[in-house]
């Protein structure tokens, strides 16, 4: 099998992996980060949702293969400055939560009920932030409506974003991104 | 060590390592269980839960309950805390490992934890409380009412003096047990009653493992199970060759099933070295499926049956005076046929589970809501000894009543077994959705009787049902899973007189019958079981009569519940049915939601309500209706949900963001399946296998707006996390009527003309 370069949160890998194989599977079983869920498998809910190059990306439709060399962002280095996944795996049991605004915002607002689906929904709307500072209403939902969510939280996510959105535009720019 | 029994709960103390305090307690076994079980019910007191004071200040409460988003992780251990007066920035929430010596039975189901908790996690707290402030005053040489407590400190009132918790612990760990350990009165909580974030939200948006996929265990391979596409049949021959050319799958492996289907079910396990491989391999496998006798059903054969049923006797459940001389007799009678599809939970993490088998003993890790059922199933399939099945449960990527089941737990344990190795069994979504024990569909046809003054004098209501009961070869009868009773809320302990959700209440005539179809397909319990069809089909049913006898619809209902004198409540329950909690949220919805006063131009309100597992909702939706969502010839029209307004009464609330967050989220789930969901039967099998298909809610579909009004009680907590279900999709058939007087009489609303916007 070929060796393929992967770069995730600032770290590089060498990984003996089909190239076919999808890099959620890459992540979750030959890295151990297993914060990326698997929800579908088929492009449909989003819980896969990871950062390529800056964009939110579903890691279930993208070969590993085709990942190689490009900087892939999980929600373990989401947030976590330069350190990466690192930095966090260091925090012990009941570590902090991540520094990222949409972060600290779904926990504020106590987003989650299974959880399942958050990380996912998290690292959207990282990214809708990142390229929208300061989302309409339905700029939110519009934004948010891949990522299903079973347990309904939808209120609260736009919630959330909203207020992300203005904890991120009230500190200095680029600031925890 | 001293122990002291209190109501039926007993508590322990003893000192733990470092310095600390550890407060064990428990329920009290009944006399007929300590008998059956041959000990002096003093000499099995077991304990449940537990509870350390470190010399620091942190307090670690263990939480037995596994929690599938309902919040049960945190609210436990908030009641434990409010009664301790514990300053709860310092308390840690841990799960608690399935040990029998240690945990009784566990799981949460039925919206139960918190009516079974209460008292204990209650009496637990105050005793901790009262031994800290006991060995304070002591050691101040004052008495105890001259002290108080507050967030983890022991205050003497006079001199103003204060000590912190942490280092009374030691002291107090050497006192008795006392006897006596007051609550404190609803109107001095600081901390039940207010929002407070989940335990585990850091953990969740960082990503940490938390749930069943993400368990990893040295050496551990990952399997992908087939199953056969039609329901009730299994694998005849295999050929596995391609599959084992698969590069990393390592072993294929049969898995035999049970004569209980919902204990495990017969399939082929490929065994790989990632989840991917296993999948690979999975598909690569090339079988003959003895199909079994279901292999020509369908959705229509089925839909034909329930009509069939339905125009038959049926069996009657339950008759007061004579419903067919009532209904011959009666001005007007005002009939509906309802037709429900299968629901899969699709819980959004796939089904799966973690399982080592070595040395005779089995251990299991993954997401079970049923850790003491479950341990009994793995034992039963497995041969190993219920004592040495080890269950660690994860936290649970949704449940929905999926989790009841441990047939996955199951699957692990035979393939572990099997292959000597411990193994993470996953499902894909597709196995999850194809081989789920759905929502038990079925119809119900309904007469109402009426007379001159628009009066329900008659109600005949013939249910025709899957039965889940009867799927999962339970001994009671099949209707009793698909019809509840409402005085206790638990099928357990239905007075012989009680009512059901099926039967309103104060009808002089009244006739339940019941007819059970044929079918192959797999059942299981689904959020609000039973409560979501039958509360659909009395609720609409209810507003139709209404507003054809040019009635209030709230009137009419009040005028159905009657006053709590007229019931006669017999059994246990602490919180029995009470009608006047009905009214008051009926009342409340209509108010806030602007029920009976002019909507906006083009736009209608529905009102509905619905009795749960011991809790009240009553809902008012606004909404609109749109044009066609397409061109195409019968494309459903759009729906857009302005706002919801919700009232609801659980008793006591624990945590409201908890409450706020399940009526919101359960007005959400609720919507989404109403409108789009639907299992298809096609060929024995089920059709739809992933999201595509089996469409969930999503974000821009939501409600603009959800208000959750909770109405103020002093009573008992009851169940919050599926209460909110069953009531929005016959509030919005009702507004749609309203708007449109088009009636709406079966699920999904896409298949009845209309989708969301
Ligand atoms: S798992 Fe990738 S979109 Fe669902
Ligand atoms: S919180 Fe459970 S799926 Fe979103």
């Amino acid at each position: 099998m070929p060796s393929i370069s992967l770069s995730v949160n600032g770290r590089t890998h060498a990984l003996e992996l089909d190239p076919e194989m999808p890099l959620l599977w890459a992540l979750r079983d030959s890295l151990g980060l297993v914060g990326t869920k698997f929800g579908c498998g088929g492009g449909f809910c989003g819980a896969c949702t990871v950062h390529v190059d800056g964009a939110a990306t579903r890691a279930c439709m993208l070969p590993v293969g085709k990942a190689a060399g490009r900087a892939i962002t999980t929600i373990e280095g989401l947030g976590a400055g330069a350190g990466g996944y690192d930095q966090v795996r260091a925090g012990a049991e009941g570590s902090e939560p991540g520094s990222h605004p949409v972060q600290r915002a779904w926990v504020e607002l106590d987003v989650a009920q299974c959880g399942y689906c958050q990380a996912g929904q998290i690292m959207t709307a990282a990214a809708l932030l990142a390229r929208t500072p300061n989302p309409s209403d339905e700029e939110i939902a519009a934004g948010m409506n891949g990522n299903l969510c079973r347990c309904g939280t939808y209120m609260r996510i736009r919630e959330a974003v909203r207020r992300a959105a203005s904890m991120a535009t009230s500190s200095a720019p680029g600031e925890g991104r | 060590m001293s122990a002291h029994v209190s109501r039926r709960t007993f508590l322990r103390v003893g000192s733990a390592a470092g310095g600390g305090l550890l407060l064990s307690f428990g329920w009290r076994p009944s006399a007929l269980e300590a008998a059956q079980a041959g000990t002096p019910a003093a000499a099995s007191l077991q304990p449940s839960g537990f509870v350390r004071l470190d010399p620091d200040g942190t307090v670690t409460i263990w939480s037995k309950n596994p929690d599938m988003g309902q919040g049960v992780k945190t609210a436990l251990p908030m009641i434990l805390a409010e009664e301790m007066d514990a300053d709860w920035s310092r308390v840690r929430a841990i799960d608690a490992e399935l040990d029998r010596s240690k945990f009784g039975g566990q799981g949460s189901g039925g919206s139960d934890s918190m009516r079974a908790e209460w008292d204990l996690y209650r009496n637990a707290g105050a005793t901790i409380r009262e031994m800290l402030a006991d060995t304070a005053a002591e050691a101040w040489g004052v008495t105890r009412t001259e002290c108080r407590t507050e967030r983890s400190r022991v205050v003497h009132a006079t001199t103003g003096r204060s000590i912190e918790y942490g280092p009374l612990a030691a002291r107090a760990a050497a006192r008795p047990v006392p006897q006596k350990a007051a609550w404190k009165p609803a109107s001095a909580f600081t901390l039940l009653g207010t929002r407070v974030a989940g335990v585990d939200n850091p953990a969740i948006v960082t990503g940490r493992p938390l749930y069943g996929i993400d368990v990893r265990v040295p050496g551990m391979k990952y399997a992908a199970v087939a199953k056969c596409p039609v329901f009730g049949g299994r694998p005849a021959v295999v050929d596995d060759s391609a599959a084992l050319r698969v590069p990393g799958v390592r072993q294929v492996a049969r898995i035999p099933g049970h004569e209980n289907p919902t204990f495990l079910q017969p399939g082929v396990a490929v065994v790989a070295d990632s989840t991917w491989a296993a999948f690979k391999g999975r598909d690569a496998l090339r079988i003959q499926w003895d199909e079994g006798p279901f292999r020509d059903e369908t959705s229509a054969s089925l839909s034909d049956q329930f009509a069939r049923l339905a125009r038959g006797e049926g069996t009657t459940v339950r008759a007061v005076g004579d419903v067919d001389a009532a209904l011959a007799g009666a001005s007007r009678v005002v009939e509906a046929y309802y037709e429900f599809p299968f629901l899969s939970h699709a819980t959004l993490e796939p089904h799966n589970c973690t399982a080592d088998v070595r040395d005779g003993h089995c251990y299991i890790t993954g997401p079970l809501q049923m850790q003491g059922s479950g341990a009994l199933v793995v034992s039963e399939v497995t041969g190993i000894p219920r004592e040495n099945v080890h269950i660690q449960v994860t936290r649970l990527g949704g449940g929905f009543g999926r989790r009841l089941l441990s047939d996955y737990a199951a699957e692990a344990a035979v393939v572990s077994k099997a292959i000597g190795a411990p193994v993470q069994v996953i499902g894909t979504r597709e196995d999850d959705m194809r081989h789920d024990y759905y929502r038990p569909a079925g119809a119900r046809a309904l007469r109402a009787g009426l007379d001159a003054n628009g009066r329900i004098v008659a109600w005949d209501c013939h249910l025709v049902n899957l039965s889940r009961n009867a799927y999962r070869r339970g001994t009671s009868p099949a209707w009793s899973t698909e019809t509840y009773g409402m005085v206790t809320g638990l099928s357990e302990n239905l007075a012989p007189d009680f009512e059901l959700d099926l039967v309103p209440w104060h009808i002089p005539h009244v006739r339940l019958r019941f007819s059970e179809p044929r079918s192959g397909v797999a059942t299981g319990a689904w959020r609000a079981p039973a409560h979501v069809a039958n509360a659909f089909a009395v609720e609409t049913l209810l507003d139709e009569i209404a507003v054809s006898a040019g009635r209030n619809p709230v009137d009419l209902r009040l005028e159905l519940l009657g006053p709590s004198s007229a019931l006669r409540i017999t059994g246990d329950d602490p919180t029995p049915y009470n009608p006047e909690r009905m009214v008051a949220v009926l009342r409340l919805a209509a108010e806030r939601g602007g029920f009976g006063q002019r909507p906006p131009e083009g736009r209608a309100r529905g009102l509905a309500a619905h009795y749960t597992f011991g809790s009240y909702c009553a809902q008012v939706v606004e909404l609109s209706v749109g044009p066609q969502a397409s061109g195409a010839v019968g494309a459903p029209r759009r729906v857009t949900i302005h706002r919801v307004t919700c009232a609801l009464d659980c008793g006591i609330v624990v945590n409201r963001s908890g409450v706020e967050a399940q009526a919101q989220g359960g007005i959400i789930d609720g919507l989404g399946h109403a409108f789009f969901g639907e299992i298809t039967i096609d060929r024995g099998g089920a059709v739809e296998g992933n999201f595509d298909r089996y469409r969930l809610i999503r974000n821009r579909e939501a409600p603009a707006a959800i208000d959750v009004h909770v109405v103020p009680s002093t009573m008992r907590p009851t169940g919050f996390g599926e209460i909110a279900v069953p009531v929005i999709a016959p509030a919005v058939a009702n507004a749609v009527a309203a708007l449109t007087g088009d009636r709406i009489r079966r699920t999904p609303f896409v298949r009845a003309g209309y989708t969301l916007r």
